[in-house]
């Protein structure tokens, strides 16, 4: 501790302040602390007192406008425990429901879900356009806003549905669901490769997901080419894209995780 | 004379109803502080030139008392009693009931000077209402009654020079009121604005206090202004409860014939209101014994308090087939082996089929069933308690010390489990970090892609749940805001409590070591938590004065225990998770029903914040330590101190009793560990006979025969101590270079 001459009068103060009150042993910042303290306490409400004066039409600030400012001041940050006979009321209350029986074999016993931390606490929104060797062909990949389309590999695809597609395309999450369903069958995975128009929204909210296209085989891809849905035309530009080829592997897990997400994400139209 | 002796009867009888606003002294002072508080009352603006005149005439009848002029008293008294009544009922027509009460007090009480019956409506309002109004202003009215703030020295010291004359055996008794006597006058003079008289009021009798009550005092002489006095909680309360002493039938009356003799009989009104003096039947109780039931603030525990049946046994242990498979004895005793294990697990677990009288009954409160898991582990508790050592004042246990480095005094809470294979610390930076203590790493579960891949039906399943790239040494579990301040592992090792400074309790999965669950109910810092010894249910404390009573699965409390006057500081669950101790800086520990709330059992006498507790395995007692660094012995059926402990110098932070209940460690920030003989402790207070109507036990001074051992650290303080099931004591705590 510096030797008394040096040290400043108020924090020789505060040092007779902390000794008055009993405290013998602390470090030494705990006097730079508590100065610090009082000069923030004694200028916030001094600020305070000034603004109720000013309020008042006062020319000077006089000490009913220190009280005042003290009262608030005292209301909002030095908050205490709530009385004792509040205390004893509620617990008379609380007191008097019987304790709950306990339901036998439940697993782990938690509150319900809304008040648990077990939610997970993010949410997945873009997903990588991957892009796969195995066609052969060229694949030119399109941005588009659109769902994920991951789909296990189905190499065949049958008859190309198209106008199937065609009326599905309009809806997009219908699209999506459909693409979900997707495991197999190959008709479908077709209609899902066909599906492939994407809207771009235009008032520039672009791209909001890169889509992998789960495509089908490399035979199939002449048939969609464009596609161009009327549904879409409108304010809206469209872009439409092509033969999406597509892998398989990293599909699987995806599509077991992301369908609600997708479903979340996929901006509307 | 008649005048005066009419006073005091009257007195008695309507005490329970009235307010006595008796005060002596000159009616001049007096009626300039009245003044002042006449402007605060609506109601006296009408009324102050009747004060005035009445005063005149109270005056005069002193003069004509003091020179025994009876007749013409009584003369007087006639005609200005018709007068007081006129006024009363004026004031009837203006205040309703208080003016009525004004009036019966100025007709009975003419002998004295009822200089602030101004004031009165406000002490109405207090005491007959404190139940209902639950305004703060209210209670701060309770001091609006006054008397003539210098003659408060003289009556303190008339008292004092009274006490010191009467015989010794009535000195100890009555000098128990010299504190809260001190206190609330002090207070009232402070109320009333009269600063200088307070200070100086202060200074000549502050030092005449009891050593153990002057820390309070040091916070009371900072007090000097009325504004100081609204915010302070633990004041407020202080004088909203009634201060209880416990002083025998001939010292009271000792006490009551003084008071009344004189004429000013401030202080009696001061006992009045706000003292409760429990009168027992039988011998006066000596300096000692007083000294070891006091120091808490609202002073001893009523009689009554402390007669409600506790039921402290411990529940009965539920069979369970051991299995024959144990290699580890008799492994050739084919055949006897089934009968030998069920003889076994007879004498550890209940004693008899009957029903201990003590004990709750089995579905007192609903308690979980014992899932399979629970039921191997309880196995597991039963072959290790084959091999516990037996301890006794020869046979002492090894400590393993756990010494916590480079945390930098930032360790404030400790837990091990039962089985003490994991360990946890609670620290400032508000983490917990959990640690193996056994050389088998930490793991988390798997996920759920992962797990469904496993093949369920394997024997070694619960391994394979565990996902071998987690492993480590030590995990670290971070979310709350605040130092942690408490840590708790559930019985079956599945989960861990923690309550912090941002006042949320959290539950922790050790299974995934992430959080599960916040519960949010204390705004205020959470000082302690504990789970039940049978899980489900746990228990919290903190800044706010309550516990709580919580289960896991329900996001409020099911139980809230108000009742203490400052911090709950530690809370511990009874064996039979029938009963929750709470111990707070109030220096009092009270005891919990949890089934309906209430409080059963009151314990004064440490003289500071308490901060440890400790139940003894068979439920019958319970041990506590405190900031004064004595250890204090309760005897739970009974609600008595029955021992004290001194030897620490420093607060107790950690006691434990061993597995049997044999010896009793306690661990204090002196940086030592104390064993002390538990078992001797006990059997002595057994063979006593209690006095049961008074309660008061003489304790015998001998800590130093049951103090079996002292164990020093280098200089790390102990915060946490355990004993394992086989009795080998494990100590925690931060080391600190200092």
């Amino acid at each position: 501790m510096a030797s008394p001459k040096t040290v400043p009068k108020d924090a020789q103060v505060m040092m007779q302040i902390l000794k008055d009150m009993g405290i013998t042993e602390y470090e030494p910042r705990v006097i730079n602390q508590m100065l610090e303290f009082t000069y923030r306490y004694i200028t916030t409400i001094i600020e305070d007192a000034k603004i109720y004066s000013t309020h008042a039409k006062k020319s000077t600030v006089d000490a009913d406008d220190i009280r005042l400012a003290i009262q608030c001041r005292v209301d909002q940050s030095f908050i205490s425990p709530p009385p004792r006979d509040f205390l004893l009321d509620i617990a008379r209350q609380k007191n008097q429901t019987p304790l709950p029986l306990i339901k036998p074999y439940t697993g782990p016993r938690l509150p319900p879900d809304r008040y648990c931390l077990t939610a997970p606490n993010y949410r997945l929104k873009s997903l990588q356009k991957k892009v796969s060797s195995s066609a052969g062909r060229i694949t030119v990949p399109r941005l588009s806003v659109g769902a994920v389309s991951s789909r296990p590999s189905t190499p065949t695809l049958g008859t190309p549905s198209v106008q199937t597609v065609g009326t599905k395309v309009g809806t997009p999450v219908s699209l999506t669901g459909q693409r979900f369903t997707v495991q197999i069958p190959s008709s479908q995975a077709a209609s899902v490769k066909s599906g492939h128009e994407y809207c771009l929204k235009s008032h520039g909210n672009l791209f909001g997901k890169m889509c992998t296209n789960p495509a089908a085989t490399p035979t199939t891809p002449t048939v969609q080419n464009v596609l161009i849905n009327p549904s879409l035309i409108g304010s809206k530009n469209i872009l439409i894209t092509t033969n999406m080829v597509s892998q398989n592997s990293s599909g699987d897990s995806t599509s077991l995780k992301r369908k609600h997400e997708d479903e979340d994400d996929y901006d509307a139209l | 004379m008649a005048a005066v002796q009419d006073g005091p009867m009257e007195l008695d009888t309507e005490k329970e109803t009235k307010p006595e606003i008796l005060s002596d002294g000159t009616s001049k002072l007096s009626g300039n502080a009245a003044s002042g508080t006449l402007s605060s009352s609506p109601l006296t603006a009408g009324g102050a030139p009747k004060q005035e005149d009445q005063q005149t005439l109270i005056a005069v009848l002193q003069f004509l008392r003091r020179n025994k002029l009876s007749e013409s008293v009584e003369i007087l008294r006639r005609e200005a009693g018709l007068e007081d009544q006129e006024d009363s009922q004026t004031l009837d027509g203006s205040g309703g009931g208080k003016g009525d009460r004004d009036g019966g007090e100025a007709n009975s009480l003419l002998s004295r000077v009822s200089i602030t019956s101004a004031a009165a409506p406000q002490i109405i309002l207090s005491t007959s209402v404190t139940n209902e109004q639950l305004d703060v202003s209210v209670v701060l009215s309770a001091y609006s009654q006054q008397g003539d703030p210098s003659l408060y020295q003289v009556y303190y010291s008339g008292l004092k020079n009274f006490i010191e004359s009467v015989l010794d055996c009535h000195r100890a008794e009555l000098s128990q009121l010299f504190y809260p006597l001190f206190v609330h006058m002090y207070l009232e003079l402070v109320y009333n604005n009269h600063e200088n008289e307070a200070k100086a009021f202060f200074e000549k009798f502050g030092g005449d206090q009891e050593c153990y009550y002057q820390d309070d005092l040091r916070v009371l002489c900072g007090l000097t202004k009325k504004e100081h006095l609204k915010g302070n909680e633990v004041l407020l309360d202080f004088r909203t409860s009634r201060f209880v002493l416990r002083i025998s039938r001939d010292s009271y009356q000792l006490l009551k014939r003084h008071l009344q003799e004189r004429h000013n009989n401030q202080i009696w009104n001061i006992i009045q209101e706000h003292l409760y003096i429990d009168i027992f039947d039988g011998m006066p109780r000596s300096k000692s014994q007083i000294d070891s039931m006091s120091g808490s603030f609202a002073g001893e525990a009523r009689r009554e308090v402390n007669k409600v049946k506790v039921f402290h046994g411990l529940l009965k242990e539920p069979e369970i087939e051991v299995p024959l498979d144990d290699e580890e004895d008799e492994a050739e005793n084919e055949e006897g082996k089934p009968k030998k294990k069920k003889t076994k697990k007879d004498s550890m677990g209940s004693k008899s089929k009957k029903q201990d009288p003590n004990a709750p009954q089995q579905n007192r409160i609903p308690l979980p069933e014992l899932k399979d898991s629970d039921k191997l582990d309880k196995i597991m508790y039963m072959k290790e308690s084959t091999k516990r050592i037996r301890l006794g004042p020869e046979n002492l246990p090894s400590i393993c010390f756990y010494s916590f480095l480079n945390a930098y005094q930032g360790l404030t809470a400790v837990d091990f489990t039962d089985d003490s294979s994991l360990l946890a610390g609670g620290f400032a930076d508000s983490t917990v970090r959990i640690w193996s203590v056994t050389p088998k790493k930490l793991r988390k579960v798997k996920s759920a892609g992962e797990l469904n891949l496993i093949d369920k039906e394997s024997d070694d399943v619960l391994e394979r749940i565990m996902d071998e790239k987690t492993a480590s040494e030590s995990k670290i579990l971070c979310g709350h805001s605040g130092p942690v301040y408490s840590v708790s592992f559930s019985p079956d090792r599945n989960y861990l409590l923690s309550s912090s400074e941002d006042g949320t309790v959290r539950l922790w999965s050790l299974q995934t070591f992430t959080c599960l669950v916040g519960y949010k109910g204390h705004n205020y810092p959470v000082w302690d938590t504990h789970f039940s010894p049978f899980g489900y249910y746990f228990v919290s404390g903190g800044h706010d004065r309550v516990a709580r009573l919580w289960a896991t699965d329900h996001y409020q409390p099911l139980r809230i225990f108000a009742g203490h006057l400052a911090d709950v500081t530690c809370t511990r669950f009874h064996p039979n998770s029938n009963y929750v101790a709470t111990g707070s800086t109030d220096r009092t520990i009270r005891l919990w029903d949890v089934l309906n709330g209430n409080c059963v059992r009151i314990f004064t006498g440490h003289k500071g914040p308490v901060h440890s507790l400790a139940f003894s395995p068979n439920g019958k007692f319970l041990a506590s330590g405190s900031t004064d660094g004595r250890v204090l012995l309760w005897d739970i059926g009974h609600g008595l101190m029955i021992g004290e402990l001194k030897g620490h110098t420093d607060t107790i932070y950690a006691l434990k009793f061993s597995r049997d209940g044999e010896i009793l460690a306690s661990g204090s920030m002196d940086n030592t560990v104390r064993l002390w003989d538990s078992t001797k402790a006990f059997d002595d207070v057994e063979t006593d006979d209690f006095t049961a109507a008074t309660g008061h036990i003489h304790l015998p001074d001998n800590s130093q025969e049951l103090l079996l051992g002292t164990y020093h650290s280098k200089s790390t303080p102990v915060t946490h101590l355990h004993f394992t099931r086989r009795n080998l004591l494990l100590a925690a705590g931060g080391y600190s270079s200092q």
